[in-house]
């Protein structure tokens, strides 16, 4: 309390008290008056003194956590921009996404109407140590997504240990939409299995090489899972071991509005049969270019893939099935693999779109053995509003599957289908 | 007498004597002055602190702050007014003034230049305000490595250049400075700048022009990051607050300073209102923005003074590096502290939506 608050306290404490009728009661306050008096020239000097050591207290905080301030380094605090807490180390996230979609008929389970998922996330660092992994849970399984610990090294490189992305192709996908290209249905775009990877990036290089045991499940057989991988669960019982991918890239005009990444990636792995106790083995070979010029797009990639499995007698080595999502079902054991993308990013200056890209996918499989192409042509938007992501898309597919009668290994049928698709999502 | 009304007058008298404030300087011992800390503070103590001190016989106790008016605003309301001069830059001068939280300034009543030209004459234009009192002005510029680049970037155009000018660019998080940068890249003249700046249109044309070099945008926050951005070979070029670099070059680096359009800030004192000792810290700021209190100042820290006359005794040198040079002083401007004390918040609003969104097709989407 200050003296001029103790004064007025005193005041309203004294002013509706008792009259005062004699000497001695006057001798008395004026006593205490003096003694009040002092006692606020006492308080006056403690404030003082106060004052003097949160002066003093704040100087040596600054120096301890600033060191030497430059007049420079006037802050924003005139811009009514305070300084953002420390970010926390790991990142707790997670989404809840609905999905609709119209005009076609669904075999898999890939979403359905309503629910799509609820998924938990955990990114970051603590020193050189790196976290990353995500869980989720659909309506008819829950499964990981990815998960893995990391070393940061000094020169930018990380090693990465655990459920990772298979470095395959344009990264982090080859397709702007919610439903992706046809790679990713034959387990050669956004593949996540169980090994170690070890990313270099040096100026406009970057190289990845990897090492999976397996695919992301110890149980091959096992369909609830999120990437598509060679199963054991059908009657070929094929299981993906010992992979090893290599990925270089290189970017030209990194740091201008127009930048240009061309790579080359290869894959090999073993194809154990679960029946016959051999090994087969696969092979896969991409190049692409991914340009980013002003706010265009432009993704081109073309892959070829091999399956040379050793199935028992009676099971013909063109069959490979593959699974995900609790479901089964068969691709061509080769092929070649097209794919065109462009999208575009449209400027924004309102208050309540944060993103809008609209954008054409376009890829398409030539099977080795004959049999119609599959296709898919994706047109539509993501749509970013704050912590909403919507996708709304227009698929035509043919020969596809999920998308009627179609199929990625031989047989289908040569007839288009088309669905309307519109995911929303939550993130936070 | 009533005896009740004799022990209340006692009592308002000794409030009268608390509340009064301390316009009785003469028996002020201590004063505190608050500034921005570091190499700036000590150029303030060893320029002109210290003889104050002596001269006056009042200690000087400095206190550090990053700005604004908030705590300024805080105190002088509630008549607990602990900081009794305050370092301020303009564009919070002005804000704390129009609110009327700072004691109003008599410029006749500052010293005048060593030849008598009164102080209004003396001080540069626009820094006297009704109640602040300028004293230095520094400087955004554009600083680079020139082994860095392949070419010397020549004007404030070729920093919005990546095409001729590869390479990534620093910038400060904030719309000030930025904005006017944009439009006069894009061919408007900087004394226009603040009149395009008024329309939308005039906006959306900052930030369409910003758009050109978002992707290669480094941002940075404090002065020390935009010298650790050219450092760390982050950037080919970066906006730098000019002491920052001349700092990095008096500790063996050889950053270029493009004067080309450097947009000039300035600091000013101010006093809060309610003090204890406004009669002191107006004698102080006299004192410290005097002709040969600034000049002792730029000795230190390479910051321009705000009178004319403190820059005829410096040395040639040290008068080219200083934003208030005569030869500086004609390829820059002044930053408008009253246009953005009125329009900073929307626009910082809007800054940052627009570093959030991006530019290109974005990488990393949502997982699917």
């Amino acid at each position: 309390m200050n003296s001029r608050t103790f004064a007025i306290a005193l005041l309203f404490f004294m002013l509706p008290g008792q009259a005062v009728g004699d000497d001695a009661d006057i001798e008395a306050l004026v006593a205490e008056l003096e003694q009040v008096k002092g006692r606020l020239a006492e308080l006056e000097q403690l404030r003082q003194r106060v004052r003097t050591l949160e002066a003093r207290l704040e100087e040596a905080n600054r120096t301890a956590t600033s060191g030497e301030m430059d007049r420079s380094d006037v802050a924003l605090a005139s811009d009514s921009t305070a300084p953002e807490p420390e970010p926390p180390a790991i990142d707790i996230g997670g989404a809840l996404r609905f999905t609709t979609f119209a005009n076609g008929s669904v075999k898999g389970q890939r979403g359905k109407s309503g629910l799509d998922l609820f998924r938990l996330s955990a990114d970051g660092s603590i020193d050189n140590i790196l976290l990353s992994a995500e869980y989720r849970f659909y309506p008819f399984m829950d499964t990981i997504h990815h998960g893995w610990l990391g070393y940061k090294f000094d020169n930018e490189s990380q090693l990465q240990a655990g459920i990772t992305r298979v470095p395959f192709g344009i990264l982090p996908y080859a397709s702007h939409n919610f439903w992706f290209g046809v790679p990713y249905y034959l387990g050669l775009s956004d593949d996540y299995d169980l090994g170690v990877k070890y990313v270099l990036p040096n100026g406009p290089w970057n190289l990845q090489l990897a090492f999976f045991k397996n695919s992301e499940l110890s149980n091959s057989g096992d369909l609830g899972r999120y990437s598509y991988d060679v199963v054991s669960a059908g009657t070929a019982r094929n299981e993906e071991t010992n992979q090893f991918n290599a990925r270089v890239a290189y970017t030209f005009g990194e740091g201008t509005t127009c930048s240009h990444e061309v790579g080359v990636s290869g894959q090999w792995s073993e194809l154990y049969n679960v029946d016959t106790e051999k090994r087969g083995d696969m092979w896969a070979a991409a190049t692409h270019l991914d340009t980013r010029c002003g706010r265009w797009n432009f993704q081109l990639e073309a892959a070829q893939y091999d399956h040379n499995p050793v199935n028992p007698a009676g099971v013909g080595a063109n069959r490979i099935e593959v699974g995900a999502f609790e479901s089964i079902y068969e691709i061509a054991p080769g092929g070649t693999v097209g794919i065109a993308n462009v999208a575009y990013n449209f400027p924004l200056s309102g208050d309540i779109l944060d993103q809008l890209t609209c954008y054409n996918d376009y890829s398409v499989l030539y099977k080795d053995g004959g049999g119609d192409d599959s296709i898919l042509n994706t047109t539509g938007c993501a749509i970013g509003i704050g912590p909403l992501f919507i996708y709304a898309d227009l698929i035509n597919a043919n020969n596809m599957v999920f998308f009627g009668n179609g199929s990625l290994a031989d047989g289908g049928e040569d007839d288009w289908d088309t669905r309307l698709n519109l995911n929303i999502g939550y993130y936070w | 007498m009533n005896i009740r009304l004799t022990i209340a007058a006692a009592l308002f008298g000794l409030l009268a004597t608390d509340a009064a404030p301390a316009e009785s300087s003469p028996e002020t011992r201590e004063l505190t002055v608050v500034s921005w800390g570091g190499a700036y503070t000590r150029s303030q103590i060893r320029g002109f602190v210290r003889r104050f001190e002596r001269e006056r016989g009042i200690d000087v106790e400095m206190i550090d702050y990053t700005g604004g008016i908030e705590e300024i605003r805080s105190q002088v309301r509630a008549w607990n007014v602990k900081w009794d001069v305050v370092d301020l830059e303009l564009f919070d001068a002005v804000r704390a003034c129009e609110e009327g939280l700072l004691v109003k300034i008599d410029p006749s009543s500052l010293p005048p230049a060593p030849d008598g030209t009164a102080a209004d004459r003396d001080f540069l234009d626009g820094s006297l305000l009704p109640c602040a009192v300028g004293n230095i002005a520094w400087a955004t510029v554009i600083a680079f490595d020139p082994e860095a680049v392949e070419r010397a970037p020549r004007s404030l155009k070729d920093f919005f250049d990546i095409r001729r000018f590869p390479g990534n660019r620093g910038l400060r998080r904030t719309p000030k400075t930025n904005l006017e940068w944009a439009l006069i890249a894009d061919g408007v003249e900087p004394d226009r700048v603040y009149s395009v700046l008024d329309t939308d249109k005039g906006v959306d044309r900052a930030f369409r022009m910003l758009d050109r070099i978002k992707p290669a945008i480094r941002w940075w926050a404090h002065g020390e990051d935009a010298v650790r951005l050219l450092e760390t070979g982050q950037v080919t070029m970066t906006s730098a607050y000019n002491g920052r670099i001349d700092t990095a070059n008096g500790d063996g680096a050889s950053y270029e300073i493009l004067w080309d359009n450097h947009v000039r800030f300035r600091d000013a004192w101010g006093i809060p209102k309610n003090g204890e000792n406004i009669e002191a810290a107006l004698d102080f700021v006299r004192f410290a923005s005097s002709t040969e209190s600034l000049a002792q100042q730029a000795n230190f820290i390479n910051y321009g003074p705000l009178r004319r006359s403190s820059l005829e005794d410096l040395p040639a040198e040290l008068l080219a590096r200083l934003p208030t040079s005569e030869s500086n002083l004609s390829r820059g401007f002044d930053t408008d502290a009253a246009w953005w004390s009125e329009h900073i918040q929307d626009l910082q609003v809007r800054f940052e939506h627009w570093i959030e969104r991006p530019f290109q097709v974005p990488r990393d989407w949502p997982s699917r």
